[in-house]
């Protein structure tokens, strides 16, 4: 049987050990702190496959199809609504935008270009003055994610995974392979170890003698108090950065786009929330009387040329899963499927692309 | 009905609900929070917070400084969006 090391709760090395598990593997998986610690519980939600290029938009399609499916699987509810996700934007960033929706076209996603008065009609409150064009990618919507890390991680554990929390872990590379991990002073063999860290990959990376080199980010978001439901889709305007949607609880959830930092950190800012008061308040002027009830930030990493970093290393059995950056929602489950078709068949069509 | 003890007004939880979730295998307090919702409605943990730890020390026997509390989030009360929008940052 093969034996399976994964570092990292959140969700794309829960997916990979949910889809190794199914398969037969014997899966471990060591979190540091608690699951979804890092990114999977700090985001907004958002699910879209409006991406650049062709391989992010493939794993992005599969993975809105493995969202149906798991949830069913599992018998889990992630609360999950596909009413479309949006991007808005201003004259400046308006051709980008078009060009964008052109290449989407041809590979396949269900997206396009709506003017102001389209968005106006699916949320009335917007201010139709701040954007000149949307892209609509109406298969899009938000998920609640920590119902989606619960769920696969029972999901796991029905398959027979052991999930170790608060159990930070090192790995241990033999020669040139690697032997597994060692949490506390116990070695947990294995023919396998997947770097599925996130924010902390890079130092995941290193202890098996490889520099990864992936960027390390930091979001910040906040929630107003709850509304009744009436924002149906996620809008995230690419002119500013800024983004909201509305949680099944009826906050409103907003944020603006991460910038790089020197260190992982998750500590919030006053600055960000004046910025995102500011804009949000233009966007959507009816808002100007909600409340924050909270806001707190999120670390990610994003591989070197920008891409998700997934496949073997010159270290035998040392896999990376990690460098999603803001879209591990998006992408993570079905980058885990493939990794586990990698593992266990010695290739993977739909992850090859992303290999390190 | 006089068996329901409401722990967390917000998000309508009682003490069986709380303890099923411990149950459940969300005996840590970040977990047991999230899982539940408790601490993270309109109170923001003002009302309810103590009962969770309290309920999570009987159930595991850990004690209240092992189980700590959850991180604190700004705002400290509501703050309406035009008073930040109006507002400075911390930087500048």
């Amino acid at each position: 049987m093969i034996r399976v090391a994964i570092v990292g709760g959140g969700i794309a090395g829960l997916s990979a050990a949910y889809f190794l598990a199914r398969k037969g593997a014997d899966v471990s998986v060591f979190e540091q702190k608690y699951l979804l610690y890092g990114a999977s519980g700090r985001n907004s939600g958002g699910l879209t496959a409006q991406f650049v290029n062709e391989p992010l938009i493939k794993l992005a399609l599969r993975s809105l199809e493995l969202y149906d499916r798991i949830q069913t699987e599992t018998g889990f509810n992630f609360l999950l609504r596909k009413d479309g996700y949006i991007k808005i934007a201003d004259e400046k960033n308006e051709d980008a935008l078009k060009n964008e929706v052109d290449f989407q076209k041809k590979a396949g996603v269900n997206v396009r270009i709506v003017d102001p008065d389209f968005v106006r009609n699916l949320f009335p409150d917007i201010n139709t003055q701040t954007f000149t064009a949307a892209a609509y990618f109406a298969d899009g919507g938000v998920v609640f994610p920590w119902p989606v890390i619960w769920g696969l991680a029972k999901g796991c554990r029905e398959l027979g995974v052991k999930i170790y929390d608060y159990t930070p872990v090192r790995v241990e590379v033999k020669g040139n392979e690697v032997l597994g991990v060692r949490a506390d002073s116990e070695l947990h063999k294995a023919d396998y170890v997947i770097n599925a860290a996130g924010a902390w990959s890079n130092e995941i990376s290193r202890q098996a003698g490889i520099e990864l080199g992936n960027r390390v980010f930091r979001e910040e978001i906040c929630v107003t108090e709850s509304l009744k439901p009436y924002l149906d889709p996620y809008i995230l305007d690419v002119s500013t950065g800024v983004y909201i949607s509305q949680s099944m609880r009826g906050e409103i959830v907003g944020g603006i786009l991460g910038k790089e930092a020197e260190e992982v950190s998750v500590k919030s800012s006053l600055d960000f929330l004046t910025a995102y008061a500011r804009r949000v308040t233009e966007l959507v002027p009816k808002l100007r009387g909600m409340s924050i009830l909270r806001q707190w930030a999120g670390a990610y990493d994003v591989g070197r040329n920008g891409m998700p970093v997934i496949g073997t290393t010159k270290v035998k059995g040392f896999i990376q899963l990690n460098g999603f950056g803001r879209n591990g929602m998006s992408l993570a489950l079905a980058a885990g499927e493939g990794v586990a078709e990698l593992v266990l068949k010695g290739k993977s069509r739909i992850v090859q692309p992303f290999n390190p | 009905m006089k068996d329901r003890k409401v722990v967390c007004r917000c998000e309508d939880l009682t003490e069986e609900e709380i303890i099923h979730a411990i149950e459940l295998g969300y005996d840590d307090l970040e977990s047991l929070k999230r899982f539940t919702g408790a601490t993270t409605g309109p109170c923001q943990g003002k009302g309810c917070l103590m009962h969770i730890i309290r309920i999570l020390s009987q159930k595991t026997g850990k004690s209240v400084d092992e189980i700590g509390v959850t991180t604190q989030r700004q705002p400290v009360n509501p703050v309406p969006l035009y008073i930040l929008a109006a507002k400075k940052g911390d930087e500048k």
